[in-house]
């Protein structure tokens, strides 16, 4: 039976080792080739991203920056997962769908409209303007506070769904007898509720977090001269010079530093797995 | 066991490409008995896709033109190296990758005797030092123009006589120079009065960027970037290339164009017929009708970049000429991009990504 | 009073604050859509231009129901081969735990322009054309984590004794799956299947590297246009697809009905 159920996983393996794990494998023969031509195996790459302060710096800002929308969307995402899951009856569903739908629009597309909304004159700005919060220019676009919006704005649906789908597997019948045997609403909570929807919060951090280090669009169409990140150097690497090499160095850097995070991160996860 | 499952696994994989394979072949033998397919790789919307023209085209010459889009020149190395034969036929690559290409044997090279309208074409475009490796020509050129300055004429009353106005403070905030490290180290040199091709202190090119970065609204990537930035009042003064501007002059825009005595950007793109072409014949034909005189005046008259093609150029309103920088007078300034060898173009773009995170 | 206020007013004002915020730029884009300018600017003035010119562009409709049937089939099949990769991931040891998460990890975390080159190079390196196939495996590596990500939140809070008590009580390991496992999962399939359509549906770099040439969808128009600049059609034709979707998703609960809205909502046993 348990040997049965293991099969199960071997699709999904096979088609992720073929289709991206075998690819890989010439990009990360790339990352170890010097791009001035010569053939062998150098860790120039490598050396040179972490030994030039400039990459560093880039790394470091792209870091605070998908922590800050990590963090917002987990803020935004949680109330909201679990008012759907617990005080939404037939709502639920509709307001599930409300959140999907925004996604069938494309990235690019909603990047400009947030270009739009925001900048100086724009519609926010006029509006503040007209009811007397703000005088002259609002100055939020072309900022780092852009970006996290924007980015808050693509990822943050991601973690609704993913902290939903745990919070309504917490049986009710459990709350109530928290409740019955004289548990406060706060420390059914805190004792009863959050440590049950963990996983849903785990998975929700990695599916804003880990895609939010290489995002590229963002950054650079709302963050104004100081929106390069690393994303932007890799995007840079392959379109603006032939520098396949250093560019998929980069990413596999950013790759290890995913998996040494998630690692923590799962930890914290199991903790409450086991509890 | 484990033996077993490795072994299916294997098997697996192979039945999966074998069928891949397969797939591909059947489409191929499919494709036998229709016109001959052309494929042309160039910017999308950028002249040689329009509709009229690829149905008059196709009409003509009994074959379907299929465009593919490249994101940037780079890039369109990338696909001419991991092109299978027969993948391109044309391609528009300009002179940052032409010589690359031609170096690894991606390009055939060219007969101009085959295309009717070449001996129209202006010579000093003829002799593009980047088209030609030992003494071969690989490369047509089919269209001119101008990195220079737009600016928007209800703010700024007369044309700026210098890039130096990008670098200007009284523009804080209205400027937006390209994100592009071969712009902005060209228009540094520029105002440095350094050899823009070949500046000799790449310090004081980074140190005057540096300065100008706080003048910048931003950095402008894409032209749909500037054209909605440009038509939102957020950006008053800025780089730009001659074609957009005067489409989007033609388009309502309070935009004037303006290539300045110190000088700006000037560059040529150009066609090329990839190795492994499969319908050479086409590929010449489709050339020859791009540099025709009709083509080239139709696109340079609405919009489009300057033409190559002597009678066309003749045709153009001086007066339009001049207002989009298709005079002899801008030509006469420009500063022609040239190549660049890998390692100038990776230390140039990590010059500009040391401003970009400053 | 009080828990009309934490049970119906809190949470219902929340809800809308969140929406209004996601909604906002879908809102401008739709606006932006009927506005005669170009390049977007305002004042708005109405004009339909755009949707006319639309009507008209047979290769960005085509595009469109291209990245529609692409994103379909990708969504399927990453519901499929997620939900076996996670009733399957539980019988697994730590270790092997851990190095699939990895293995499920990196197509996330590794940018897709990278990854969509290295298929390119793949494919050329066994000497094979670009074809739909590759393509379609392209869009299911991407769009696999995101279903896999959303079957584990549900499954990790799933209690295994319950299916061990089905199959104590002589049940079926079928019946047990059918009747236990699947309904407790429904949810999280079908938010899966959604997530992966998005993901398929918006992906530019695996389509733009991997399409054999003739062939286009959405995001390839869409961003080959940025080089001088989209046209308001691309709003036009962003609001249709919003339009189309809600529609169908309006006449499938109607039709179906509750069950509909036990399959999403989760059932209750």
């Amino acid at each position: 039976m348990k040997k049965k159920k293991k099969l199960l996983t071997f699709p999904s393996i096979i088609v992720l080792t073929v289709f991206a794990i075998l690819p890989l494998i010439i990009m990360l023969v790339y990352s170890f080739q010097s791009d001035s031509g010569s053939s062998g195996v150098t860790l120039e790459n490598y050396t040179n991203f972490f030994l030039k302060s400039v990459y560093l710096k880039l790394t470091y800002r792209t870091i605070i920056n998908s922590l800050a929308v990590t963090i917002i969307s987990l803020i935004i995402s949680y109330p909201l997962a679990y008012f759907m899951a617990k005080k939404f009856k037939g709502l639920k569903n509709i307001v599930m769908i409300l959140i999907l739908i925004p996604f069938f629009t494309n990235q690019l597309v909603r990047v400009y409209s947030w270009l739009i909304f925001l900048q100086d004159g724009g519609v926010l700005n006029s509006f503040l303007q007209s009811v007397g919060l703000i005088e002259g220019s609002l100055g939020i676009l072309f900022t780092q506070g852009a970006v996290v919006i924007g980015l808050v704005h693509a990822f943050f649906p991601y973690m609704v769904i993913t902290i939903y789908l745990a919070l309504e597997r917490v049986d009710n019948s459990l709350l109530e007898a928290s409740s019955s045997l004289g548990a406060s609403k706060v420390r059914t909570f805190f004792q009863v509720v959050l440590p049950l929807s963990m996983p849903g919060v785990v998975t929700g951090i990695m599916i804003v977090f880990v895609p939010c280090l290489g995002t590229f669009v963002e950054p650079r169409i709302l963050g104004g001269v100081n929106g390069t990140v690393i994303g932007t150097v890799i995007e840079d690497q392959f379109f603006e010079i032939y520098g396949w090499n250093f560019g998929a160095a980069i990413a596999f850097v950013l790759f290890a530093m995913v998996i040494i995070s998630m690692t923590g991160l799962s930890r914290i996860g199991r903790r409450y797995d086991n509890e | 066991m484990k033996i077993k499952t490795l072994l299916s696994l294997f098997l697996v994989v192979i039945l999966v490409f074998a069928l891949a394979a397969c797939g591909g072949q059947t489409a191929e033998e499919e494709g036998t008995d229709e016109p001959a397919t052309l494929t042309v790789v160039n910017w999308k919307d950028y002249g040689s896709d329009n509709a009229d023209f690829v149905a008059a085209f196709e009409a003509e010459n009994n074959c379907k033109i299929v465009h593919v889009y490249m994101s940037s020149e780079e890039e369109l190395l990338t696909k001419l190296k991991t092109a299978k034969d027969g993948d391109i036929d044309v391609c528009l690559p300009n002179c940052t990758i032409l010589p690359s290409a031609i170096n690894d044997g991606l390009l055939l090279e060219l007969d101009t005797t085959k295309l009717t309208n070449f001996d129209s074409l202006y010579d000093r475009f003829k002799v593009q030092e980047e088209s030609f490796k030992d003494g071969k020509m690989y490369s047509v050129p089919w269209v001119w123009g101008s990195t220079a300055i737009a600016y928007n004429t209800d703010e700024i009353a007369a044309p700026p006589s210098s890039v130096s106005i990008l670098f200007d403070p009284e523009y804080a905030g209205k400027i937006a120079i390209r994100d592009d490290f071969n712009d902005a180290v060209m228009l540094a040199a520029i105002v440095l009065g350094q050899d823009p091709n070949n500046p000799s202190d790449l310090d004081a090119i980074k140190a005057k960027l540096i300065e100008q970065k706080p003048l910048n609204k931003t950095y402008w990537k894409t032209g749909d970037e500037f054209s909605k930035l440009f038509a939102g009042n957020q950006v008053a003064v800025g780089l730009m290339w001659s074609g957009q501007a005067a489409f989007m002059k033609q388009d309502g825009q309070p935009i004037g164009f303006v290539v300045p005595e110190d000088g700006a950007i000037g560059w040529v793109d150009t066609w090329g017929i990839a190795k492994g072409s499969q319908n050479p014949d086409l590929a010449y034909k489709f050339i020859d009708a791009v540099i025709s005189e009709e083509f080239q005046y139709d696109w340079a008259s609405t919009g489009g970049p300057a033409p190559v093609n002597k009678d066309a150029g003749e045709q153009i309103d001086p007066v339009y000429a001049a207002s989009c920088g298709m005079d002899e007078e801008s030509l006469n300034r420009l500063y022609f991009m040239q190549y660049r060898t890998d390692d100038v173009k990776k230390a140039w773009n990590e010059l500009w990504t040391e401003v970009k995170a400053n | 009073m009080r828990k009309y206020f934490t049970d119906q007013l809190i949470p219902t004002v929340y809800a809308l604050m969140a929406l209004a915020f996601l909604y906002t730029p879908i809102i401008v884009l739709m606006v932006m859509g009927f506005n005669e300018s170009r390049y977007n600017t305002l004042p708005f003035s109405f004009s339909l231009e755009w949707y006319s010119a639309l009507a008209k562009n047979e290769v960005l409709i085509n595009a469109a129901i291209n990245s529609f049937v692409l994103a379909l089939i990708t969504a399927l099949i990453c519901v499929v081969l997620a939900t076996m990769f996670v009733l399957g991931m539980k019988t697994l040891s730590r270790s092997m735990e851990g190095l699939f998460r990895s293995l499920i990890m990196m197509p996330m975390s590794i940018p897709w322009l990278i990854l969509a080159l290295s298929m390119l190079l793949f494919i050329r390196f066994l000497d094979l054309d670009k074809n739909m196939f590759f393509v379609v495996a392209g869009h299911v590596v991407i769009s696999l984590p995101y279903a896999m990500l959303s079957l584990q939140a549900r499954i990790q809070a799933l209690d295994p004794a319950l299916e061990e008590m089905s199959a104590s009580l002589g049940a079926s390991a079928l019946s047990t799956f059918r009747r236990i496992t699947v309904p407790a999962l429904a949810p999280a399939i079908v938010a899966g299947g959604f997530l992966a359509f998005m993901i398929s549906f918006d992906n530019f770099a695996i389509s733009y590297f991997l399409i054999p040439a003739g062939t286009s969808t959405l995001p390839i128009e869409i961003q080959s246009s940025i080089k001088f600049g989209f046209t308001p059609e691309i709003n036009a034709i962003s609001t249709v697809i919003i339009g189309v979707s809600l529609l169908c998703l309006a006449i499938v609960g109607l039709i179906m009905g509750s069950s509909i809205e036990n399959m999403i909502g989760g059932k209750k046993k």
